[in-house]
């Protein structure tokens, strides 16, 4: 699906955190040695909706380009998986928690570039998010050398 | 479920008009009957102003901090009830639902300037003008004034005036306009909600009847307006200037938006879009003719992005977060525009996008106030559709020889309200701000709207009066100077 205005964005920036939050909570029990930083994840995703509504509700005006800024930007290449299987084990989802991260990054990061037009806010958010996301990235995968 | 009846708010009370007269109001992207709103009569009128003038002593002498607070808590049920306002403002006017949180939040940005009043509405003073005598201004608050408001910003347009009136110790009576009377409804809501004492915000719904009376009380001392020019030129000011009323009439538009050869065109694509397409082009600062400055290759591909971008507008219902543009306001509007397009097409313009047959995201959805983006190209100076406002989404395309032909297409149109360069030469920019004769000048910018700090501007047609609505003009124009020149013996 098509992303072209900032209200259609900030829908799906949230459906991907709650996604995300989602599958940290139900993969933090299975996996002892992540699940501190899995439910840290999950409340951050929550911080980052917050966030995310506080700029674009602080910043939208009528007479800036909320409607049309956003440019080849579809929902397909960055849609995450949400659900865990039973038989998934701590490696699994560490690869996933990995796919999922770094699509969700390349999202504000584009977001961010089509958002530069909007106020400065929206985009910083978009851009703070996005580095966070790399970061997780990192420990994610450092996690995954381990096992 | 039944229709709701909408009622005026007059004194603090919800009350039935006299008036038996009614009119409906429609979701025009659904047709769905919202409500029924009053063709209020003239005792109405006169009912609202009593109120107001009574309640004006005591407000009047309400301390300036004490009433900057109801503004305050007002902001703050703003804030609360943000979606719920947006929504209410997509459902009866048909805007997309983030060119309604827009507008929600410029309207809520009026209300925190005006909140400032405890130093906004400071006077001036002079020791020793004279061997022991000074000289003090002061800025005082005047009575009753009232606003006429617009069919296309339900929401922002009246707090352009109404927080700022009442901030500076006046009394208010505001007539939305009976085509979308919701939102300010609601925002009447809100200020009974704070307890706002009785009578110091009143409105009154209504059409031509209730315009006369407000415009003919002699206990209304002022009156602000945003719509056409034919009403704010012909009726308005020139009746507020019989009857001895300040007045701030705000009118048409015939915005030129002129695009250099050296301007970043990817980059100024968005903003074009919305500014000749945002609220389905219906907005005082909307563009509306689109002037290619340069040579032929780049007029010929700066045209065929724009017909490209503009062809590929989602159009739709507003409340639809994917729509781009919504529907013309009512059935009326529709025509208009269909009549401006038939026009252009008898003149010789070419109709190199043709939006008149509507391609909706829905296409369920009833045709009745939809219309696509339609571009004329060929189009002269001297055609109407270069001349008269549209307020739709045409965009008529000029081309120039260089930047001075540019600004004297737009010297050579009566209207003055607003006008845009996208170019990266600062020379040309700060010729263009130095030049246009046009009272909101954007670079770079399609919609140079001014925030709630700054006057909204307007010039030549667009304009009538002295002071602007917003920010300080707002405050000297619902304040009298007052002069003291004292000493003590």
């Amino acid at each position: 699906m098509e992303l072209r205005t900032a209200s259609a964005v900030i829908g799906f920036a949230e459906s991907l955190e709650t996604g995300s939050a989602k599958f940290y909570e139900a993969a933090a029990p299975r996996f002892a040695g992540l699940a501190a930083s899995f439910q840290d994840f999950a409340k951050e995703n929550g911080k980052n909706v917050q966030a995310i509504k506080r700029a674009y509700y602080s910043v939208i005006s009528d007479a800036l380009e909320t409607g049309f800024s956003f440019q080849d930007l579809t929902t397909e290449p960055y849609l995450i998986e949400t659900d865990l299987s039973q038989s998934a084990g701590a490696a699994d989802i560490l690869k996933i928690a990995v796919a999922n991260e770094t699509r969700i990054e390349s999202f504000y990061r584009h977001a961010a570039k089509c958002s530069e037009t909007l106020l400065a806010d929206l985009p910083r958010v978009f851009k703070r998010i996005a580095n966070s996301r790399e970061k997780r990235k990192s420990a994610l995968l450092e996690g995954l050398e381990k096992i | 479920m039944a229709v709701p009846r909408l009622r005026n708010f007059i004194d603090g009370e919800w009350v039935e008009p006299q008036t038996e007269e009614y009119a409906d109001v429609i979701n025009p992207a659904r047709g769905e009957l919202l409500a029924r709103v009053p063709l209020s009569s003239s005792a109405d009128v006169d009912r609202a102003v009593a109120g107001a003038r009574e309640a004006f002593p005591e407000w009047r002498n309400t301390p300036p901090a004490a009433r900057a607070r109801y503004l305050f808590r007002l902001k703050e049920l703003m804030e609360e009830r943000f979606d719920e306002l947006a929504e209410v403002q997509t459902r009866e006017h048909g805007k997309t639902i983030d060119e309604s949180r827009g507008e929600t939040r410029r309207g809520i940005e009026q209300v925190e300037v005006a909140a400032g009043i405890p130093t906004l509405m400071q006077g001036f003073n002079l020791e020793d003008i004279a061997a022991g005598i000074d000289e003090h201004c002061f800025f005082q608050p005047i009575g009753v004034f009232s606003h006429i408001a617009p069919f296309n910003f339900p929401f922002m347009v009246p707090l352009w005036f109404v927080p700022y009136a009442i901030a500076a110790g006046n009394t208010f009576v505001v007539k939305p306009s009976p085509r979308v009377p919701l939102s300010q409804t609601r925002v009447v809501e809100l200020f009974e909600e704070i307890d706002l004492p009785p009578g110091v915000v009143n409105m009154v719904h209504g059409g031509n009847l209730a315009t006369n009376a407000i415009l003919h009380h002699p206990d209304v001392a002022g009156v602000t307006f945003v719509g056409s020019t034919a009403v704010g030129r012909d009726i308005i000011y020139k009746t507020c200037g019989q009857t001895g009323k300040r007045v701030i009439a705000q009118c048409g538009a015939k915005n030129f938006i002129v695009v250099m050869e050296d301007c970043d065109l990817p980059k100024s694509m968005a903003g074009l879009m919305t500014s000749f397409f945002g609220n389905t082009g219906q907005r005082c600062l909307a563009g509306a003719n689109l002037v290619l400055v340069g040579s032929g290759s780049f007029q010929k591909r700066a045209l065929d992005a724009f017909i490209e971008a503009a062809a590929g507008i989602r159009v739709g219902d507003g409340m639809d977060e994917s729509v781009q543009m919504g529907p013309l306001q009512n059935t009326a509007s529709k025509e208009r525009v269909l009549g401006f397009i038939e026009q252009g097409i008898r003149e010789g313009a070419v109709l190199a996008l043709d939006g008149r047959k509507p391609k909706l995201v829905d296409p369920d959805l009833p045709e009745d106030c939809f219309l696509n983006p339609s571009v004329f190209v060929d189009v002269s100076p001297e055609m109407t559709l270069a001349r008269e406002e549209i307020f739709g989404p045409v965009a008529s395309v000029l081309k120039a020889r260089d930047l001075d032909h540019a600004i004297s297409l737009i010297h050579d149109n009566p209207y003055g309200n607003a006008a845009a360069i996208y170019t990266s030469s600062g020379r040309a920019a700060q010729k263009f701000r130095h030049d246009v004769k046009c009272g909101n000048i954007g670079i770079n910018i399609g919609i140079p709207a001014p925030m709630a700090f700054f006057p909204f501007s307007g010039m030549k047609d667009s304009f009538f009066g002295t002071l602007h609505g917003q920010g300080k003009d707002a405050i000297r124009f619902f304040t009298e100077a007052k002069v003291v020149v004292e000493r003590w013996f």
